[in-house]
């Protein structure tokens, strides 16, 4: 084998990136492009992009399906069960204080006046954070629509599945208004679940947009915050060095427009490696 | 509602969610896969299972990595394909197609025009790429070829049809100009 062929073989990877939106690679090909893709964040980009693109070409064709389709789709979807979308969560209680589970509000915090602070004070232990979030998550739940709390089931499942991570940790920061993000996260399961906590107030056609920040690359929207529901972030991987929030538009932004409200350091729940 | 909300709802559970975004995706589900497809009969069985496997599987959309739509979409053509291929390499087992391939502009317009106006600008923009790069996209996006069998057909090299569907879908980008 020529000295190049190492180099030739990896350069041709990346090129794969179209025939792989176009799902025009063969299935071995396919497996062994997505494993590349774990590691290869220029083609994550690229194939999002050019997955985009096929979607196009794929709406284009749009043509009504045949009337007597969708009574048999719904009907099948009464008797089909629903996957939880990864392995089957393991039940294991969090070791938390009652107040987490809505019986009773958090504990408050209080504070001598400073005169200059840092912004965000990151909490002493894990628990009291983790405590925070939780208790941000179920202080929620009244007055809810049945869809609503279907959702909210789902997210649920996802809380779930990150607070039963063996490397789950949390981490919270608070300001001098006593508003508040918090951050459960595992590192292994690249997940997170990220609370505000007093920040709801906004003008009309305003949201808050959670930003993941690594080191020299564009910040990545992470979701819009619905007034206190938390996100849920999959996906990070292990260079994210911290989560920030700014204020946006209706909709979001491609990229952050303003100064964040608050940034929050990931090194202590594993990440920014 | 939008799709991505409904389906943040049907993984939750949500019948009667699932039943508005059935009204929002079953016809881009169905002219898709009636495209790559073509047999009737059969296209409406993907269908079926693509829109099924949505309701099974919706706990897997992740709103942070594009839209429902692409979500539902981009799992339709990957079924559709799959049907497409195994059905061929039946055929292919029987008798060798010819490898002739003649294109005319891209002008396979199916009879039922729902999604009018996209489906002209789509075509239109197709029509502005090289030859080349039209035959290498939709062959591979419309009649389910995989690369190397594009290659094959238009007796071009494979880097050459790699690079050809790079650049024939980021002209198709900028050429719709990414109006949704």
């Amino acid at each position: 084998m020529s000295v190049l062929g190492p180099l030739f073989r990896r350069e041709d990877r990346h090129s794969l990136a179209a025939p792989y939106a176009l799902d025009a690679l063969e299935p071995d090909e396919r497996r062994r492009f997505e494993k590349h893709l774990q590691k290869c964040g220029r083609c994550t980009v690229e194939v999002r992009a050019l997955s985009e693109d096929a979607v196009r070409l794929a709406w284009s064709q749009a043509a009504p399906p045949p009337a007597a389709m969708r009574e048999r789709v719904l009907a099948a979807v009464q008797r089909t069960p629903q996957e939880l979308g990864r392995a089957p969560v393991r039940e294991r209680a969090p070791q938390l204080p009652p107040h987490v589970w809505g019986t009773e509000p958090p504990p408050g915090r209080s504070r001598a006046p400073r005169a200059r602070r840092p912004l965000f004070v990151p909490f002493a232990t894990a628990t009291a954070a983790a405590a925070l979030v939780v208790a941000g998550l179920f202080a929620v739940q009244a007055n809810r629509t049945q869809d609503q709390l279907d959702a909210q089931r789902t997210q649920a499942r996802e809380i779930a599945h990150v607070l039963a991570a063996p490397d789950v940790r949390a981490t919270t920061g608070t300001d001098e208004r006593g508003r508040s993000i918090g951050v459960i996260a595992s590192a292994s399961e690249k997940e997170a679940v990220i609370t505000l906590t007093g920040y709801a107030d906004l003008p009309t056609g305003r949201v808050h947009q959670l930003w993941l920040m690594r080191p020299n690359v564009q910040p990545r929207s992470l979701g819009l915050f619905e007034g206190d529901t938390p996100l849920v972030a999959t996906g990070l991987d292990r260079t994210a060095t911290s989560l920030a929030v700014t204020v946006e538009p209706d909709g979001g932004s491609a990229q952050p427009t303003s100064q964040p409200v608050v940034q929050l350091t990931l090194k202590s729940v594993g990440f920014g490696e | 509602m939008e799709a991505d909300e409904l389906l943040v709802l049907v993984a939750g559970g949500d019948q009667k969610a699932f039943e508005q975004l059935y009204g929002l995706v079953s016809g881009p589900v169905f002219g898709l896969v009636r495209r790559v497809v073509r047999d009737p009969a059969q296209s409406e069985e993907v269908t079926q299972e693509v829109l099924l496997e949505a309701w099974r599987s919706a706990a897997r959309f992740d709103p942070g990595r594009g839209s429902a739509l692409s979500w539902i979409l981009t799992l339709a053509h990957r079924r559709a394909v799959d049907r497409v291929r195994s059905a061929r390499a039946a055929v292919d087992r029987e008798q060798r197609e010819g490898r002739r391939y003649h294109d005319p502009a891209f002008d396979q317009v199916s009879e039922e025009v729902e999604a009018g106006l996209e489906r002209e600008l789509v075509r239109r923009c197709l029509n502005r790429l090289t030859a080349l790069q039209r035959q290498s996209v939709t062959l591979a996006y419309y009649d389910g070829y995989t690369y190397r069998e594009v290659a094959e057909r238009l007796s071009l090299p494979l880097g050459t049809v790699k690079t050809r569907m790079r650049d024939g879908l980021t002209r198709l980008r900028h050429c719709l100009g990414g109006a949704a």
